[in-house]
């Protein structure tokens, strides 16, 4: 059982969190610019990398915050975790990742 | 005594004496005391024989004395509380315990199957592969004799009535074994401050300190142990955890323990609990489960009294029970001569040690030679006399240089072979968690190497043999622990022990090369409990197996309840010498969780029964429940199914249910709908990109009938909306899809679309929901007292008002479900069953019917209204149900783009529509196949959704998904049935009553 | 549910009843909000994650934008009211959700244990101190854990599922003496 910060919360057991596939995925600005092959990509392609992997998770037995966790999918470590930024689609936000990363130090 | 225990030493051992207990063995009385184990009580009883092989049916006895145990396999207890499969080396003894032995049936001492070992030359590796895997038809006819004969242990014959209960804790350190180095770890860390969970297999701790003779700090080690736990006991936040058996090692240093409590209780109603899972997140982790002592190969090596050295000293010095009176001793290593001195110690004649190594021992060889025990040093036992009990060994010179042929012979009587073969460390936990594994030349072990989750690895467990270096390490590791944990290490020194006994090196034998070919000589096996011989791991490699894993499923060694711990290495070397490869070459399996076999009662914990999944109620439940209605599981839910009066069946129930809600008055508990407040400046905008219609253009105090497609254009859920101010909206979900809705909601305002300022709140459990349906519902609302007019002009149809109903405050929604005119009731639920009760009392005049979820499925199917989830499946669009009205041209949506793929433009889409079976009496079952023509090529066209009878109509009504089937009203398909002729059913509308929707609107 | 006649239960569980209950939702970094709420409430309204204050209410961290107000179930109309027009100008939320939650307390020596039971947090006094409080999972149920004094523990659950939670810790707690008033 994974163990995952939640940004907010702290570390807690996965059994409070959902998962929500990978994160970054940017949402097409004009869906209709898009040809069908280019809307179907963005709709259900994903990378499914082996090693470092962004994702989204809920705290949704807590605090029901939506937040970006980098997970290596080999080693099911978790480089980090942090709050999105207000860019949307799951981007972290630049200061949250600093800050993420100043903790781990 | 004497009688009943004729191998127990006079005095001696850790046994209690003052306590003799008394079990049962395969049907016979006998006895033991409290401190052994049934493994050392049994032998102290002189059973010898204590099961039969897994595929051979060959005779077998205790070879281990822990966890490693392969052959003494029992079903313990009896009836419900029965425990199969449990090693006698891990059973405590208890009075009154029945144990039979599972690998024998129907009894070890009389075996039908022995008949495998005459014809056993085809019994060969892949043997059940090859054989009765054709014709694969009779598999059937053999499996059952198979599993009988192949006797694992009996499932309990009922649910089990004994407790098990889990247990989530944390700490900074946990250590995994209690022996000289655990205990050293776990007390370096608790001195320093750390919280720590010092966890052993054995019922006590102390590992294999409890079977010695060394002295420690100038005491025995066992009164060493003694009080090192007594210190540990009084140090806060150390949890001392004894008959423990740490069993895996998951992601993120999450550590699960299985701790035996007590024997089986038999009453679910007492406190005592059986087995208890301890779910441990540590952030550090000390491993320090020791080794596990190798046999050796050598012809009819599996027979009873060939035992493990180290066991052969366990039972003598930690149970006072000898193993055998007149033993021969066969090692590679310095270890067994333990074992020797221990047996002559105890009064045991030892005939020889035979060493394979030309040097002989070290410093122990000396002193076994002081007491007048025979050294044959470049000697190896090749082979065993007797069937059910060894009676001589076969010693052959040996050269050590070759796999040749080994001739003359020397025949020694014996009734006891003790085997070593060198150690291997216990590495199963540190493999668990990822770590790495490096082979030691010198050792001939495989070590732990880099570890990749935050654990380190101490005392034999890591390679070190003797008691000074395992205190040291020990010492080492739990300051590394403490260390990394950010503390400052208590100043602990490192105790003293009598100098270590100067060793000679163990020599690499793994197997002993048989007089004739080794493919043709007496069996030498490998793993005992899967009858895995050299030959047949010879003859996988023969035919092309050179994986390890392959050759481990092809042969089974490894498989099973022991996965292994004895035969694996030695399993390798054989293959290793076949394949002209190197042990590290070939490498090891892999580790995995459990390292010994977990009972699926301590898996459960108390998740069973009605605690097994949480059930969630609605306020007026117990009303339900004292009206006598049958529940229906609804997710978590239950909710009522239907309301019987005077005996009525389902079907009576309904009929008579939705007639009461079409001609005059029926109630409905509808509080599990899910409830979500939606508020904030842009709450518009945000609801107009969730939902398909033009919400910005709803007035305040009107309701709509909204869906909520994915991006993908399926429909993922539905519901009726109210808008209940300029900024507020008051969102209903499915019963199912509340919790997904709202996370779906979340999931964009917070990943996509933060800047749009919208609040939502579940109000699912706060508001109950209380749907009147029928024509008589206005006047029942009057007479209970409302403070606002109910008429149609100032409360129309799809509109909200805050109201006093009854005298309590109420969201009173003018929506109909069922198509009737209706009125639903949102109400403080702590305030719902006095609302109910009231309506129940006013209702009465107009015979008034409460009625339950499956009459509301009738009365929504008849107007032809969806259940999402039950006509949907993830892959139906609104289009496919006909919602196109409830697409807004004028602005995006989630799920809009997706609508204008080809795939979801085709004209043959299954879409939603009626179904009336022709012969208008057959209620087709859902998911009924509906097929294009008769049935003689039955192409399928579609499936059946919803179908019921209706009492209303008077005739079934369905509800399906059809290719197509918009444009092919009309139109006659079949539903196919099984055993029968295809029915013909006619494609209609699926609004099957008042297809006009003036009911709901007077 | 077996009862005890030992004189000193390890554990006692009650319902507390009489209890009400607000969801409060605004953004506490947006103007003059939490001041505002404050004032209304007569208590600081939480800003770290995971604790809750206690005063005439009891004002628990539910997310960086939500808290959860107990108080006695008479004020709740009141109070309610006097939050929504108080922050009337400010992006907020205020909702009584009175029905949809349960009160109970978890009281003992052995309040922790049987807590540990089905509560992955760690819930050692040094990590979750009086005054803290989480959203987490107690058996199968998802509840608002918090903890009192030592040895107190306050757990609101939903309404539909309290039943079920009830019976998890009438189980749990039964080996530990557990006196469990009837409903
Ligand atoms: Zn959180």
């Amino acid at each position: 059982m994974l163990l995952i910060e939640c940004p907010w919360c702290g570390p807690r057991a996965e059994t409070e969190f959902s998962y929500g596939g990978e994160a970054g995925i940017e949402r097409p600005a004009d869906p209709y610019a898009l040809s069908d092959a280019e809307w179907a990509d963005y709709l259900f392609f994903r990378s499914n990398p082996r090693g470092a992997h962004r994702e989204l998770w809920n705290h949704a037995q807590g605090c029901r915050r939506w937040f970006g966790v980098e997970r290596d999918t080999v080693s099911y470590r978790i480089e980090k975790s942090y709050r999105l930024g207000s860019a949307g689609s799951g981007r972290p936000a630049a200061a949250q990742i600093e800050a993420s990363e100043e903790k781990r130090r | 005594m004497a009688a009943a225990q004729p191998n127990r030493l006079p005095s001696g051992g850790r046994i209690d004496r003052s306590r003799p207990l008394a079990f049962s063995f395969d049907g016979k009385a006998c006895e033991g005391f409290a401190g052994d184990t049934l493994a050392s009580a049994l032998m102290a009883g002189g059973v010898s024989l204590v099961g039969r092989s897994f595929k051979l049916r060959r005779p077998r006895g205790i070879v281990g004395s822990g966890a490693e145990e392969p052959n003494a396999i029992m079903q313990i207890g009896e009836g419900a509380a029965a425990q199969p499969n449990l090693p006698a080396t891990q059973v405590e003894l208890r009075g009154g315990l029945t144990a039979r032995a599972t690998r024998g049936w129907p009894a070890a001492r009389f075996d039908i199957g022995a008949i495998n070992d005459v014809f056993g030359r085809v019994l060969g590796a892949g043997f059940y592969y090859k054989t009765f895997m054709w014709p694969r038809s009779w598999w059937k006819h053999y499996e059952h004799g198979i599993r009988k004969s192949a006797g694992f242990g009996q499932a309990p014959d009922g649910p089990d009535p004994d407790r098990y209960e889990h247990m989530n804790t944390h700490c900074d350190v946990l250590v995994a074994g209690g022996g000289a180095a655990g205990l050293m770890a776990a007390m370096t860390a608790a001195k320093s401050g750390a919280r720590v969970i010092l966890a052993d297999e054995q019922n006590e701790f102390g590992g294999s300190l409890l079977a010695s003779a060394a002295s420690i700090d100038g005491v025995p080690a066992a009164d060493w142990v003694a009080a090192a736990v007594a210190e540990l006991q009084g140090l806060e936040d150390c949890v001392l955890l004894p008959s423990s058996t740490v069993f895996g090692y998951h992601d993120h240093n999450f550590l699960t323990i299985a701790q035996r409590c007590a024997g089986p209780t038999g009453s679910s109603d007492g406190g005592a609990v059986r087995e208890r899972l301890w779910r441990v997140r540590a952030r550090q982790v000390v491993l320090a489960q020791g080794s596990l002592e190798r046999p050796l190969a050598f012809c009819n090596n599996d027979r009873p009294g060939v035992m493990l050295a180290s066991a052969v000293s366990v039972y003598v010095e930690r149970y006072a029970v000898l193993p055998g009176r007149r033993a021969v001793v066969f090692t590679n290593n310095d270890s067994a001569y333990r074992a020797a001195i221990s047996l002559a110690g105890a009064g045991a004649e030892v005939a020889a040690i035979v060493d394979s190594r030309p040097g002989g021992g070290g410093e122990l060889g000396v002193r076994a030679q002081a007491l007048g025990i025979p050294v044959l040093a470049g000697h190896v036992v090749s082979d065993v006399a007797g069937r059910r009990r060894v009676t001589g060994a076969s010693i052959a010179r040996w050269s050590g240089d070759s796999w040749g042929a080994v001739r003359s012979t020397i025949r020694m009587d014996c009734d006891l072979v003790a085997v070593s073969g060198g150690w291997s460390p216990a590495v199963h936990l540190h493999s668990q968690a990822g770590g790495r594994l490096a082979w030691d030349e010198s050792r001939l072990c495989f070590l732990p190497a880099e570890a990749r989750q935050a654990h380190v690895s101490a005392g034999a467990g890591n390679g070190k043999w003797s008691l000074g270096e395992c205190l040291a390490d020990g010492l080492r590791a739990g300051a590394e622990a403490v260390s990394r944990l950010g503390l400052k290490t208590a100043a602990i020194r490192a105790p003293e022990t009598s100098p270590d006994a100067g060793e000679n090196p163990i020599e690499p034998l793994w197997r002993v090369p048989a007089a004739r070919d080794a493919d043709r000589c007496p069996r030498q096996f490998i793993d005992f409990q899967n009858d895995t011989t050299v030959a047949d791991i010879r003859l996988a490699a023969r035919e092309g197996y050179r994986n390890v894993e392959h050759v481990k499923r092809y042969t089974a060694l490894g498989f099973g309840t022991d996965q292994g711990k004895l035969g694996n290495i030695n399993g390798m070397a054989v293959l290793a010498d076949v394949l002209g490869k190197t042990i590290p070459e070939v490498g090891t399996t892999t580790f995995r969780p459990a390292y010994t076999p977990v009972s699926f009662g301590v898996c459960a914990g108390e998740s069973v029964g009605e605690l097994y999944d949480p059930v969630r109620t609605t306020a007026i439940h117990q009303w339900h429940e004292a009206a006598g209605a049958p529940m229906e599981t609804v997710g978590q839910w239950r909710r009522p199914w239907y309301f019987p009066r005077n005996g009525e069946d389902l079907h009576a129930a309904v009929a008579r249910e939705c007639l009461a809600v079409r001609n005059s008055l029926g109630v409905m508990d509808a509080s599990t709908l899910g409830k979500i407040d939606a508020c904030g400046p842009d709450v518009v905008e945000f609801l107009e990109r969730i939902y398909t219609h033009n919400v910005g253009r709803m007035k305040v105090g009107r309701c709509a009938y909204g869906v909520i497609p994915g991006e993908d254009g399926m429909l993922k859920d539905d519901g009726v909306m109210a808008r209940t101010g300029e900024r507020r909206f008051y969102l209903t979900t499915t019963t199912g899809g509340a919790a997904a809705v709202l996370d779906w909601m979340e999931k964009w305002l917070q990943t996509e679309w933060p800047e749009l300022e919208v609040y939502l709140t579940s109000l699912t459990d706060h508001y109950s929901t209380i749907a009147a349906a029928g024509p008589n519902s206005r006047r029942l609302l009057e007479k209970l007292g409302c403070d606002i007019p109910l008429d149609k002009e100032r409360f129309p149809f799809m509109t909200v008002k805050p109201a006093e109903l009854a005298g309590m405050r109420v969201m009173l929604f003018r929506v109909s479900f069922s198509g009737e005119l209706a009125f639903e009731i949102n109400i403080d639920s702590n305030n719902a069953p006095a609302m109910w009760r009231k309506i129940m009392e006013a209702g009465a005049e107009f015979d008034i019917a409460p009625y339950g979820t499956e009459t509301m499925h009738v009365l929504r199917a008849e107007k032809g209204f969806i259940i999402a989830g039950q006509d949907t499946d993830g892959s139906v669009t609104p289009v496919d149900l006909g919602m196109n009205w409830l697409l807004s041209k004028e602005k995006d949506f989630l799920g809009k783009r997706s609508l204008q793929r080809p795939d979801c433009l085709r004209e043959d889409r299954k879409q939603w529509v009626g179904l009336l079976s022709q012969d208008g009496r057959t209620v087709l079952p859902e998911g009924t196949q509906l097929i294009g023509d008769n049935g003689k090529a039955a192409k399928m066209c579609g499936h059946v959704t919803s179908s019921y009878f209706s009492a209303c109509l008077g005739h079934p009504i369905a509800l399906g998904l059809v290719a197509g089937g918009r444009q092919r009203k009309g139109e006659t398909i079949y539903a196919a049935q099984a055993g029968r002729d295809p029915l013909p059913v006619q494609i209609v509308s699926p609004v099957f009553y008042d297809p006009r929707g003036k009911r709901q609107h007077v | 549910m077996s009862e005890t006649s030992s004189p000193l239960p390890g554990v006692e569980i009650s319902v507390r009843s009489g209890r009400g209950f607000l969801n409060l939702r605004l953004n506490p970094r947006r103007g003059q909000a939490l001041e505002a709420a404050e004032r209304i409430l007569g208590q600081p309204v939480p800003p770290a994650a995971n604790t809750f204050t206690a005063g005439e209410h009891e004002i628990y961290w539910l997310g960086p934008d939500e808290w959860l107000i107990a108080t006695a179930a008479e004020r709740v109309l009141s109070l309610g009211s006097e939050l929504a027009e108080g922050l009337a100008g400010f992006h907020s939320a205020v909702n009584d959700v009175s029905g949809g939650h349960v009160e109970l307390l978890v009281s003992g020596v052995d309040a922790r244990t049987v807590l540990t039971k089905g509560c992955t947090l760690d819930l050692h006094p040094r990590e979750f101190a009086p005054g803290q409080c989480a959203q987490t999972g107690l058996g199968r149920a998802a509840v608002l854990l918090a903890a009192g004094d030592p040895s107190i523990y306050t757990i609101v659950v939903r309404r539909s599922v309290s039943d079920y939670l009830c019976s998890w810790l009438a189980n749990a707690a039964r080996p530990h003496g557990a006196r469990f008033p009837a409903r």
